[in-house]
């Protein structure tokens, strides 16, 4: 008791102890079975000509060639440009909407609580059901979209959203801004609760205007959030499975097949197993890079 | 004090969940004491032949006390992926089903039983069991085929004769009926009735026997009988530009599932439809049902052919392949031969069926069997010879490279020509 | 005084539109569930049905388990979430607060692993679960959503306990607490909050999954999770908006429960560790 009292003083310059990794050894175990050991098993993998991956069977011959077809393959290169694509339409309408949702929810008003729950309730709501009600909303023929664009004169005839390369991009891209960008908002009304109001208070003395106000103190203050946050949201983009493959598996063209359900349908609709952990493998090396590189931009915790 | 309450709360609730689930999991293999065996279907909430199976899994359950059948749906278009990730888990269900078209690479990893010595065992007389030669792989008898059908044509008589049509009798009419019958019914410029409908969207089995009944009437093939690809030919081309046309200018309503192109049948949005006979219990349902007639095909020769098959996983225990055989050995006795023609509204594969009651309750029955026959005559199949194996990888090809066509408003020539490359290409792999 | 009054009715309006276009697609689900199902197929839509059927809940909880769907789904992110909580915590925890040797790149690796594709690591963990023939039962997800919760609610932890000061645990400490007494009886009740933000977090990325969910559990109709019993509602023959809407509705029902009952929270512990 005594020698764990001393050794416990945490104000130490040297915060060494065989508590930290006794806390610590719970998480490194269980990342170790369920995390590393599989992603060790992609890897491998990903260097074999497997059909359907076996762990009780002998290990094929070391091949690259899953690598070398991928790098030749134009489906290879289409997945990399609608995931950028993706990622660049729906980061900005989130980035957007979620501050401007967020600046207009922190005014003061009367039932601003019950405005804020509001905002915020898309987040909860499963991926899956998202796009129950976004493929029925944006139905050929009955669909609501449909019947709003023809009234109004946007469209002289019925869009065919499924059917049509850029109507299924657009689909997918607005299920998941709706379902995306409330956690922006979120987070940025988070960060601006944070920020000081003395700041805003110097500055009226100063004489800054709401706009001022808006591009001196409140953005240079958010950026540490809007940083972390649109990372969050880029990430996302780039895994998601569940809206894509519900909405459209990808199609039509291939034109909605981001790197994820690439991976997918090579690993569970052509039993090709090891190709597909080789393009799981070059998506997370993507992700990585660019996370990193924006990371250099935004604060280190993320 | 209130935060300490809060993160008690917190940690009994964690303690609660953690002795819920080990209580559950736990459970699960007491309950496991009565024998359960797993049949996956995608036939399960179908009208008419979903009854059917649910008597035949009555009946096998009354026969074997202590033995439940866990019935299980897997959506159609999602079903091949499903079913392979089942078997390649090493959880495959003991009772196979699988549609006709895709059992082939079930059969070519060894995942299906080999019927013959049960057959042999039981007595079972396969001789003219339609389609049955089908279900031969590689000279074992693999699975016993549960349907093999012809298209029937129906139309709704009211939306015929409000544009003063009668029923077509070839495509030529038909198409010219077709893009009659579809416009906008209530004035806000979006067409609300469909001259006829496909499904053109889901999964490449569906969407080539979609698009089969304009190429087979167009006389074209996708392979010959010595399972040469025969897709860059006139006919074939003649047949695409007819998919094209009624695709492109919306003669169907697009991107739905075809039960929902069946519901809207059913309910007089879409005056024409060539479908199996499936559509009769769909019908019964809907709410056009006084107007519409059925009647032949006015396509030579029909869409039809062998549809779905009954097998038995080769990987279980062999107490459990005695009692799948039962299961089998009940779904291809005459009783349930003769029930499937009634409760079904199809015609059941067996020669020893009786379909008299049939007949009563389904009055286009006759015709029924003879469009079945007519496309057996033709050698009409879902499943193009000398591509059985690849036949995912084919139909995905023609799905997409159709898609394409309509999409990008290509000549179906440029279409054919890739289609033929492609698929020989595949053929090769 | 005027502009001021002007400037309020502008707000309200703003939020009201707001409000209204995030809403209105969960309003549109409460209409399509309601409505009779040939009605659906008209147009103009009707923006609420004339003879709201309200029947169509008990009928499709008579057609479909629905309650068993959402028992599968909470128990595994019940269990998921338990799982990471009680290792995210002390974990969070010592990175915080010790400097334990490869800790740092323990932290990095977290970091990464929260960039996985589900799609990859789905492969090898069908395979590990094959061998171990957890594949149909429910600790295949439970596992499976550890690998996605663990890394955020690790992450989440130690940014939270990096703004409690440490001269709480300190003067606990001079008051003869053990450390992990510590932990327990000063840190975990200050952090209340955080907690309950970072679990309501894990829970509904578990409740969100249908990657694992459709590889793992097709074949175990009796463990399907919400999600997955959802999309087998698309069926080839029959279709019908107004069932699969009412079935949704069931289904979101739980989750936006929660999320009301813990929103407050959420802001505040969501942010705690990434705004400094």
């Amino acid at each position: 008791m005594a020698q764990s009292r001393f050794s416990l003083d945490l104000a130490r310059p040297s915060r060494q102890h065989w508590l930290g990794y006794f806390l610590l050894a719970p998480a490194v175990i269980l990342i170790a079975a369920i995390i590393i050991y599989p992603l060790v098993i992609s890897v491998d993998l990903s260097f074999q000509n497997v059909g359907i991956a076996r762990l009780d069977q002998p290990r094929r011959p070391f091949t690259t060639d899953n690598y070398a077809r991928l790098f030749t393959s134009p489906d290879f290169w289409n997945a990399c440009w609608v995931t950028l694509k993706l990622i660049l339409v729906v980061t900005t309408a989130c980035f957007a909407l979620g501050l401007g949702t967020a600046l207009l929810v922190n005014n003061r008003f009367k039932g601003r609580s019950i405005a804020r729950l509001l905002v915020a309730m898309p987040w909860a709501v499963p991926e899956v059901i998202a796009t129950v009600i976004f493929a029925w909303m944006f139905d050929s023929s009955f669909g609501l979209f449909n019947w709003l664009f023809i009234t109004t004169g946007l469209a002289d005839k019925p869009i065919n959203w499924f059917s049509e390369t850029g109507p299924a991009f657009a689909v997918v891209a607005t299920t998941m801004v709706w379902k995306g960008y409330p956690f922006v908002s979120i987070m940025i009304l988070a960060g601006l609760q944070s920020i000081p109001d003395d700041f805003y208070a110097a500055a009226r003395v100063d004489g800054a205007n709401a706009w001022q106000r808006l591009v001196n103190i409140t953005l240079p203050s958010l950026r540490p959030v809007i940083g972390v946050t649109m990372i969050l949201v880029m990430l996302w983009v780039f895994r998601d499975f569940s809206i894509i493959y519900v909405l459209t598996g990808g199609g039509p063209l291939k034109a909605t097949q981001t790197l994820s359900i690439m991976t997918y349908e090579q690993a569970f609709s052509f039993f090709r197993m090891g190709y597909a952990s080789a393009i799981g493998v070059v998506t997370l090396v993507i992700c990585v890079i660019a996370a990193k590189l924006m990371m250099s931009r935004a604060p280190e915790n993320l | 004090m209130m935060k300490h309450f809060t993160v008690r709360s917190l940690g009994s609730a964690a303690m609660a969940g953690v002795a819920a689930i080990s209580l559950t999991l736990g459970a699960s293999p007491a309950l496991a004491q009565t024998k359960t065996l797993k049949f996956v279907s995608w036939q399960k909430d179908e009208r008419g032949v979903g009854d059917w199976w649910a008597s035949v899994i009555k009946a096998f359950e009354e026969k074997n006390p202590g033995v439940r059948i866990e019935w299980t749906k897997v959506e159609r278009g999602a079903y091949a992926d499903t079913m392979t990730t089942l078997f390649a888990g090493g959880k495959p269900p003991e009772i196979v089903h699988l549609a006709s078209f895709e059992f082939q690479k079930f059969a070519d990893q060894g995942w299906l039983e080999d019927l013959g010595p049960y057959i042999k065992s039981a007595n079972l007389d396969l001789t003219d069991w339609a389609g049955q030669s089908a279900c031969v792989w590689k000279g074992k008898t693999v699975c016993t085929m549960m349907l093999y059908f012809g298209n029937l044509f129906a139309w709704n008589e009211e939306l015929l004769k409000k544009e003063g049509l009668s029923v077509p009798t070839n495509y030529a009419e038909y198409i010219a009926a077709a893009r009659k019958l579809t416009k906008d019914t209530n004035g806000d410029n979006i067409p609300d009735q469909f001259g006829t409908g496909h499904e053109t969207k889901g999964g490449g089995g569906q969407y080539l026997s979609e698009l089969m009944n304009y190429t087979l009437d167009a006389g074209g093939r996708w392979t010959n009988d010595a399972g040469k690809v025969t897709i860059n030919t006139p006919q074939m081309i003649e047949g695409l530009s007819r998919w094209k046309d009624v695709v492109k200018n919306s003669l169907t309503p697009r991107d739905l599932s075809a039960g929902e192109v069946r519901q809207m049948f059913a309910d007089g949005r879409i005056a024409m439809k060539l479908d199996g006979p499936w559509l009769y219990p769909i019908i019964q349902k809907g709410k056009a049902k006084d107007q519409i007639k059925i009647g032949p095909v006015p396509f030579k020769p029909p869409m039809g052919g062998s549809s779905n098959i009954l097998g038995m996983a080769s990987e279980i225990p062999a107490d459990a392949k005695k009692l799948v055989w039962d299961f089998i050995a009940i779904a291809t006795s005459d009783t349930f031969q003769t029930s499937y023609a009634t409760l079904a509204n199809s015609t059941p594969p067996s020669p020893r069926a009786k379909t008299d009651a049939a007949k009563v309750t389904t009055p286009h029955f006759d015709m029924l069997v003879d469009m079945a026959k007519a496309a057996s005559k033709a050698g009409v199949d879902r499943i193009p010879k000398g591509l059985e194996l690849n036949y995912n990888e084919f139909a995905k090809m023609v799905m997409e490279e159709s898609q394409r066509m309509i999409i990008q408003d290509l000549d179906p020539k440029t279409v054919a020509a890739t289609m033929q490359q492609k698929a020989e290409a595949i053929q090769k792999q | 005084m005027k502009p001021r009054i002007l400037t309020q009715l502008f707000l309200y309006a703003a939020v009201l539109v707001t409000c209204a276009f995030l809403i209105f697609p969960i309003y549109w689900l409460v209409v399509t569930a309601l409505s009779q199902p040939d009605q659906l197929r008209q147009l103009p839509p009707r923006f609420w049905p004339a003879d709201p059927n309200w029947s169509v809940f008990s009928k499709i909880l008579g057609e479909r388990p629905i309650g068993l769907w959402l028992a599968n789904s909470a128990l595994a992110a019940f269990g998921a979430v338990t799982i990471s909580m009680v290792v995210s915590v002390l974990a969070g925890y010592s990175l915080s607060r010790f400097r334990v040797r490869g800790g740092q790149s323990l932290g990095l690796f977290i970091l990464t692993s929260k960039m996985l594709p589900a799609t990859l690591l789905v492969i090898p963990l069908f395979g590990i679960f094959r061998m171990t023939g957890l594949i149909g039962s429910l600790w295949s997800i439970i596992f499976a959503h550890a690998t996605l919760i663990i890394p955020f609610t690790t992450w989440m932890l130690k940014g939270y306990f990096d703004t409690i000061p440490r001269e709480l645990e300190q003067a606990a400490m001079v008051d003869g607490c053990s450390p992990l007494g510590a932990l327990f009886r000063v840190i975990l009740p200050v952090s209340a909050p955080g907690l309950a933000a970072t679990a309501l977090y894990g829970f509904v990325l578990s409740w969100s999954d249908y990657a694992f969910a459709r590889t793992f559990l097709t074949n175990a109709q009796n463990n399907w999770t919400a999600n997955l019993g959802i999309t087998t509602m698309k069926g080839e023959y029959i279709s019908n908006w107004a069932d699969i809407s009412a079935a949704s509705i069931l289904i979101a029902l739980p989750i936006l429960a929660i999320y009301l009952f813990l929103e407050r929270y959420l802001v505040g512990g969501l942010t705690a560790g990434s705004d400094k």
